[in-house]
């Protein structure tokens, strides 16, 4: 049997500035199969789909639709050539109505040009009876839940007869009942010869809905397996199997610190949404540690992050700091009260691009710089100076922050961080997209705080990072916590894996 | 201080081709065009008298502008202008009579007045923004529109001067105008308090703690925020404080040139501030000779017109001119940078 498959991607690769997002990455898929696509946050996974969706351009390889063998620079050509894409957050028009966000760009038309709305209804209800969907072609979107809503972009796909859809993490804001509804849906499409290809981490979906699984590690395919022939334990080993050094020396906490800040039993909900998206999460952070929050993307630790940096509201729980109660305070008094933060978007958040590196460095901590309602400008230029040169920024003062490299934006953000920081500090995704250089400075920067006997909070979706540096580890899966477990010798990275994904029993 | 030298030599291109167009209409509009070029570009510098209006007719061009920057630095935008240099004129002259035994502490009394309604009318645009997320831009708009009507109905109705010929209100007495410079030229010293205001801004916006957190807020709103910083204020501020601009430079005018509220005196002032902003780049400090400049080409016009075949339209398509160009060499900056937001 010598089938041509449905895609041929061979040797693609894909260069990001510093970072190698893909190299020389393969893989076939047939005509029919559903394939899982999965590895670790930033393995590269959503790089390679773009890639097949037109959204970005290999910087080599080549990519086969059915044989052939295409350039795709726009998601117009892949549309052309029967590639849809769902989109991880959907794009459904809001006021439109479900036939006419399926059916955008394609409607059924009288005389060449008027809308055929009855007949475009027929249409997208007749694809909607075909494949049993729970979906009425005449409702509003804005009326649907959020399982309906990722049915209606489905339905977009198969309103254009699209032979290979592309999901990204597609039941990351479902519940257990939509999602099986999902899965007999996606199975039913790939009998009809549907290629469905599914960007996910999470095992049990793996095994209960794919042909094949894919693995991705740091850009590479390190494996492509039946998923008849693995179990679920060989695939989280193949997926955080393999560590990296990063060559930081480890330090241990001296002693036990007492308790800085305090979370207990804190729940996070949308109106919108019945998942909750933080569930009873407590802990402690004590003084002089490095408090590591480890998770996959999705389950919760950019709403962790929220929540400690106050623009996010709790519905339950409380949090305390130094024994005050601060839950449901926004982040202008979290400031007043000592906040020191360094959040994941360093660019739209921890930085004003627009304005001078001095100006980035003072904005929490004006009262230090005045004399009455003026700025004292020869205190702000002698702290920028020693923050600058202190931190080794590539800058001057006066230079606006939109010039500066990544790295030299985070030490920037650091270096005044650092100086708020009395007994806690909050620091997510410290080293994203950072070179090996500056994210070694960071670790340091850390460990630096530590013996200031700063309560240090890490949130990271790198697990490598997480086991280097912090001291005990949180592990967040599902919006709960999965487990708390100190940072020793010997804590097997495949067993951590697995809790992220939700497969162990959580043990403290 | 490399993107102010370019916006520098934008705004400068931008000129030497206004004053190219200028010069071409001249030549093909007029019989004697040489004629009409010397009076459009020379006139306003050929006595003191004219050389007095000119810079007369820059003051309220000074604070306009001073307005429209420091909204755009907090990222707002105040099309009011109009309304709020109406209101703040009729203010200062109706309490300008009111006050009239209190001599020149009436006066400052007055000019406060009318400086601050327009600022509460302009903040309440902002306020709504804080409080509701409407447009401040919309709602700036419509609140002036509908001011210069009620306005005009009380110039027209219950504060005419039945002693005048002109729509107007009641003057205000001798003893509480402003004084001249160079008479009998519009020129009073009000021109002075323009340019003051315009170092207070500046000094507002870059020296101080109020400044700092006002402009930051308007560049990075989600830095802000992140900050700490007192977004809820800084974000009606920057209107308030660009509406007071405004009507201080409507009371100006009543104290300095016309000593009463004229109706329809704001008539296209508010606008020009916006071009008068727009070619300084938002920077108070060339916010001076932006107005300059454009009260150099609008009197030019004034004079070409009185002296040679040129007629009025030639002074509103040279005006019409600048604005366009220097809003696309604004956009095309904006453009430029990434950024699609008009800063």
């Amino acid at each position: 049997m010598n089938e041509i498959p449905a895609i041929q991607l061979e040797g693609i690769s894909k260069r990001y500035n510093d970072v190698q997002a893909l190299d020389d990455v393969s893989l076939d898929v047939r005509r029919g199969e559903i394939i899982c696509l999965a590895g670790e946050n930033g393995a590269g996974k959503t790089t390679l789909m773009k890639i097949l969706y037109g959204m970005e351009q290999p910087d080599s390889g080549t990519i086969r639709i059915d044989g052939k063998e295409v350039s795709l620079r726009s998601p117009l050509d892949s549309a052309a050539l029967g590639i849809g894409m769902v989109h991880q957050h959907f794009m459904l028009v809001g006021g439109f109505t479900v036939a006419q966000n399926a059916a955008l760009g394609i409607e059924k038309k009288r005389f060449g040009s008027i809308l055929d709305t009855k007949a475009t209804e027929d249409f997208v209800q007749k694809k909607i009876d075909e494949f049993g969907l729970s979906l009425k072609a005449t409702d509003c979107v804005d009326s649907l839940t959020v399982g309906q809503r990722q049915q209606a972009e489905i339905l977009r796909l198969l309103c254009r007869n699209d032979r290979i859809m592309i999901l990204d993490e597609p039941t990351s804001v479902l519940t257990e009942e939509e999602v099986s509804r999902l899965f007999s849906h996606l199975k039913a499409m790939a009998g009809e010869g549907e290629t469905i290809v599914l960007i996910t981490h999470k095992l049990d979906e793996i095994k209960r809905i794919s042909d094949r699984v894919a693995i991705l590690t740091k850009g590479r395919m390190t494996a492509i397996r039946r998923t008849s022939d693995v179990t679920e334990d060989e695939i989280s080993k193949l997926m955080f199997g393999s560590s990296v050094k990063l060559g930081i020396p480890r330090q241990r906490a001296s002693e036990e610190g007492k308790t800085v800040l305090s979370l207990h039993n804190v729940c996070v909900k949308k109106q919108s949404q019945e998942k909750p998206l933080l569930c009873h999460v407590s802990f402690d952070a004590r003084a002089g540690e490095i408090l590591g929050f480890a998770g996959v993307s999705g389950n919760g630790l950019g709403v962790l992050e929220g929540v400690l940096g106050g623009f996010i509201r709790t519905s339950e729980g409380t949090i305390t700091l130094r024994g005050q109660d601060i839950t449901g305070l926004p982040t202008r008094e979290l400031r007043k009260n000592g906040l020191s933060y360094v959040p994941a978007d360093r660019i739209a958040m921890g930085s004003c691009a627009k304005a001078t590196v001095s100006e980035n460095l003072i904005a929490p901590m004006l009262g230090r710089f005045s004399l009455g309602p003026f700025l004292d400008r020869r205190r702000i230029r002698e702290f920028s100076e020693d923050r600058i040169s202190k931190f080794g920024i590539k800058a001057s003062p006066d230079e606006t922050a939109s010039s500066l490299s990544g790295g030299n934006i985070q030490k920037m953000i650091l270096s005044r961080e650092t100086v708020l920081a009395e007994d806690c500090i909050v620091l997510s995704q410290p080293t994203w997209g950072l070179d090996r250089e500056s994210s070694q400075f960071v670790y340091l920067q850390m460990q630096e705080l530590r013996k200031r006997k700063i309560a240090v909070i890490l949130i990271s979706y790198s697990l490598d990072e997480i086991l280097a540096v912090a001291d005990r580890i949180v592990i967040i899966s599902k919006g709960r916590i999965a487990g708390i477990m100190d940072n020793k010798e010997g804590l097997s990275r495949e067993k951590l894996g697995r809790m992220m994904l939700g497969k162990e029993d959580r043990d403290e | 201080m490399n993107s102010g030298y370019s916006r520098a030599k934008g705004a400068f291109i931008v000129i030497l081709i206004a004053m190219a167009i200028i010069a071409a209409l001249c030549f093909v509009l007029s019989e004697t065009p040489v004629k009409a070029l010397s009076l459009f570009f020379i006139g306003p510098f050929s006595s003191l008298y004219s050389l007095g209006n000119m810079l007369a007719s820059s003051t309220v061009l000074i604070l306009g502008g001073l307005g429209v920057s420091i909204a755009m630095k907090g990222s707002s935008f105040n099309l009011g202008g109009e309304g709020q240099i109406y209101l703040g004129g009729f203010v200062a002259a109706v309490s300008g009579v009111a006050l009239q035994d209190l001599g020149m502490l009436g006066t400052l009394i007055a000019i406060a007045a009318g400086s601050l309604a327009s600022g509460a009318i302009a903040g309440f645009s902002g306020w709504c923004r804080m409080k509701w997320k409407t447009s401040e831009m919309i709602s700036s708009f419509l609140l002036s529109s509908a001011l210069v009507m009620v306005i005009n109905y009380l110039i027209t109705g219950p504060f005419l001067d039945p002693g005048s010929n002109l729509l107007t209100t009641q003057k205000v007495p001798q003893a509480m105008r402003l004084s001249k410079i160079l008479p009998p030229s519009g020129l009073s010293t009000a021109i002075l308090i323009a340019i003051a205001s315009a170092a207070v801004i500046q000094a507002y916006l870059y020296r101080t703690k109020g400044g700092y957190s006002l402009r930051i807020t308007g560049m990075s709103y989600r830095y802000a925020v992140y900050s700490g910083l007192n977004t809820r204020v800084y974000t009606w501020l920057p209107m308030f404080l660009s509406g007071t601009l405004y009507g201080m430079g409507g009371a100006l005018s009543v104290f300095g040139t016309y000593y009463a509220c004229v109706r329809d005196f704001q008539s296209g002032l508010g606008w020009n501030g916006f071009a008068v902003a727009l070619i300084a780049g938002s920077n108070p400090v060339l916010v001076i000779p932006a107005a300059l400049f454009f009260a150099w080409i609008q009197s030019g016009a004034r004079i070409a017109m009185q002296g040679s075949d040129l007629t009025s339209q030639v002074a509103s398509i040279a005006q019409a001119v600048i604005f366009f160009l220097i809003t696309c060499e604004a956009f095309g900056r904006t453009r430029k940078k990434g950024g699609v937001s008009c800063k």
